[in-house]
């Protein structure tokens, strides 16, 4: 139960980072505060309680001791794709400093509907 | 009736991809290999998609990937509907990659190439992907590189126009992946046939609120109002030929998802009048404020947005003639917004400026360039016999049929508002007096070739509609029942 609470506590703070921060840098940390929100959901979904990692590490266990491997899969892959876009954000950033001379979401604000 | 050979449908992901990070290593070959790469690729995948169509038109193919079954393995299901994207995603892919032979403005590295490469790979992997997990992964590759196309151009509006998308794109997939968990957590399989047979089990608040993660999530690669903020400035920002591919591959993978997931996997019933009343407001929101841009590529843009409300409206209605005519629009779509970019790039070019108050009298010294624009302006805007007369005559044809009077008459204003922005772009083309300093280079063969592809299928399509709803006919089937989807998974097993 701790862990779904974590885990929404973790994508709420995420969301309301970028909702409400002025800073890119600090709209990208809450971009990736949610991601580690719902990597932790799914951990939690595949989790069972006393059970071990889903590797045969010792040959005494069985199939039956290990927690659920498919989240774990999925978590692996959503974190890679997780660190390239944050790469991807920053290096934006990193443009939209070097043109503009500030971080402020609200003075970067040429282009409109 | 006498089939071509195919090769593994596999290879129209793995081929690109592969391609994709071949490129670095062959631009130290020779300097010019990189921009032919794409080039064969393509081609390779245009001929695939075209030699699979009579057997997915059968029966889906199911291609079993690393030897493990589904529903525990990644299997690719290539219905009717999903190779006949995958074709239309080749076919834009490949002209596009013809007109890249020879750049308007300044040559991009290869860089340029590889991530055009990886948007087809993502594109064609979300169209024809049978596991749940396995479509965001592809539309995560697809949007990823999207972004980076955006801000090709290192100029401070490309950057800007990135961070947009990237934002509500990265949050958007996260809800995506958010609706994914539930699923899972509830019906403990990925596999889209799979969890379409186990969702009636499930506790019905769960799967609604799966149903809007989803929902949220695919609406902002297809331009659902107001999840669409991003596409304007992508659009007029990044280069012409991105911004082809943006409206004829990205949005086209964007609507799938969204049909795939709305039809197949949850067909709840309530959704449908949602999907048809955003589809409306889409179409109005996107048709006026495309009335007042000053921009032409910005006005390419939001007329897109309109069209994939249309696209939206059709899919609401939920009848198989609907969801053909949808199909259609979307198929005249991918050919007709890439020709007006293309077309209206080369404009760009020659005045100067990227202002509509700039391109007067451009007929009469850019005959050939104005042609095509204007050309592709009445297929869109439904001038019989071009093609987009027939989906749009279908569309709302259909919505009359099932009841809603008042919605084709808004749709029909939203037409008509339409001709308005384009009629007034091709009047000041030829019927104004042009200016003095216009470039005067020439379009180059690569363009034209481009072009004409589009324009003569366009034509094609125009004449003999009754050719490509024969064979968009069974990919509405696909959605509308998708029992024979199931099965041809289940089968497997």
């Amino acid at each position: 139960m701790i862990y779904y609470i974590g885990a929404f506590s973790l994508i709420l703070i995420g969301i309301y980072a970028v909702l409400v921060k002025r800073n890119l840098i600090k709209i990208v940390i809450g971009l990736s505060l949610v991601d580690a929100g719902v990597h932790l959901l799914l951990i939690a979904i595949g989790y069972i309680k006393d059970k071990t990692a889903p590797i045969f590490s010792n040959p005494s266990l069985s199939a039956g001791d290990m927690v659920d491997p498919v989240p774990q899969a999925l978590v692996l892959t959503a974190i890679v794709i997780g660190v390239a876009v944050t790469a991807l954000a920053l290096t934006i950033v990193i443009r939209l400093y070097d043109h503009h001379k500030t971080l402020n979401i609200n003075k970067i604000r040429e282009l409109k509907w | 009736m006498n089939t071509l050979p195919y090769f593994d449908p596999a290879l129209m992901i793995a081929l690109p991809l592969l391609a994709a990070f071949l490129i670095p290593l062959l631009k130290r070959a020779s300097e010019r290999i990189p921009k032919f790469v794409p080039l064969l690729i393509l081609g390779f995948n245009l001929y695939e998609s075209i030699a699979l169509l009579p057997h997915s038109l059968q029966k889906p193919i199911v291609v079993i990937i690393a030897a493990w079954q589904p529903p525990l393995g990644i299997n690719l299901t290539i219905g009717p509907l999903g190779n006949i994207l995958a074709l239309i995603i080749s076919l834009v892919g490949f002209v596009v990659a013809v007109y890249n032979i020879k750049f308007v403005l300044e040559e991009p590295g290869e860089k340029y190439y590889m991530l055009f490469l990886l948007m087809i790979t993502g594109a064609t992997g979300m169209v024809l992907t049978g596991d749940l997990f396995n479509l965001f992964v592809f539309l995560e590759i697809t949007s990823i590189s999207a972004y980076a196309l955006t801000a090709f151009i290192r100029d401070r509006n490309g950057a800007e126009a990135a961070f947009k998308y990237l934002l509500i794109g990265s949050i958007s997939s996260t809800m995506i992946l958010l609706g994914i968990a539930l699923i899972y957590a509830s019906t403990g399989t990925l596999n889209m046939a799979d969890i379409a047979q186990k969702i009636g089990q499930v506790d019905s608040r769960i799967t609604l609120a799966a149903l809007i993660l989803m929902i949220v999530g695919f609406g902002v690669e297809s331009e659902i109002f107001p999840l669409n903020g991003w596409a304007p400035d992508a659009y007029s920002q990044a280069p012409t030929p991105v911004g082809a591919v943006f409206g004829g591959i990205v949005v086209k993978a964007g609507v799938y998802g969204l049909a795939r997931v709305i039809y197949t996997i949850f067909s709840f019933q309530g959704v449908f009048h949602f999907i048809l009343i955003m589809g409306i407001i889409t179409l109005l929101m996107a048709e006026m404020s495309a009335l007042r841009q000053k921009q032409i590529k910005r006005m390419l843009a939001f007329s897109s947005i309109g069209q994939m409300g249309l696209v939206l409206i059709a899919l609401g209605l939920a009848t198989q003639n609907a969801v053909a005519g949808g199909l259609f629009q979307m198929f005249n779509h991918a050919l007709i917004k890439p020709l007006l970019f293309l077309s209206a790039g080369y404009l760009v070019y020659y005045s100067g400026s990227k202002d509509i108050g700039d391109l007067d009298g451009m007929g009469k010294i850019k005959p050939v360039t104005s042609f095509f624009f204007a050309f592709g302006a009445f297929a869109l805007m439904g001038l019989p016999p071009l093609n987009g007369f027939w989906s749009k005559l279908i569309i709302i044809s259909e919505t009359v049929k099932s009841g809603y009077i008042v919605l084709a008459a808004l749709a029909l204003t939203g037409s008509i508002i339409e001709a308005v922005y384009y009629l007034r772009v091709v009047g000041r083309l030829y019927f104004k007096s042009p200016e003095e300093h216009v470039k005067t280079k020439y379009v180059h063969a690569s363009a034209v070739v481009a072009m004409s592809i589009l324009a003569g299928l366009a034509l094609f399509a125009g004449l003999f509609p009754d050719v490509i709803l024969h064979y968009l006919q069974p990919a509405a089937r696909e959605l509308m029942d998708k029992t024979q989807y199931i099965q041809a998974v289940i089968a497997i097993k």
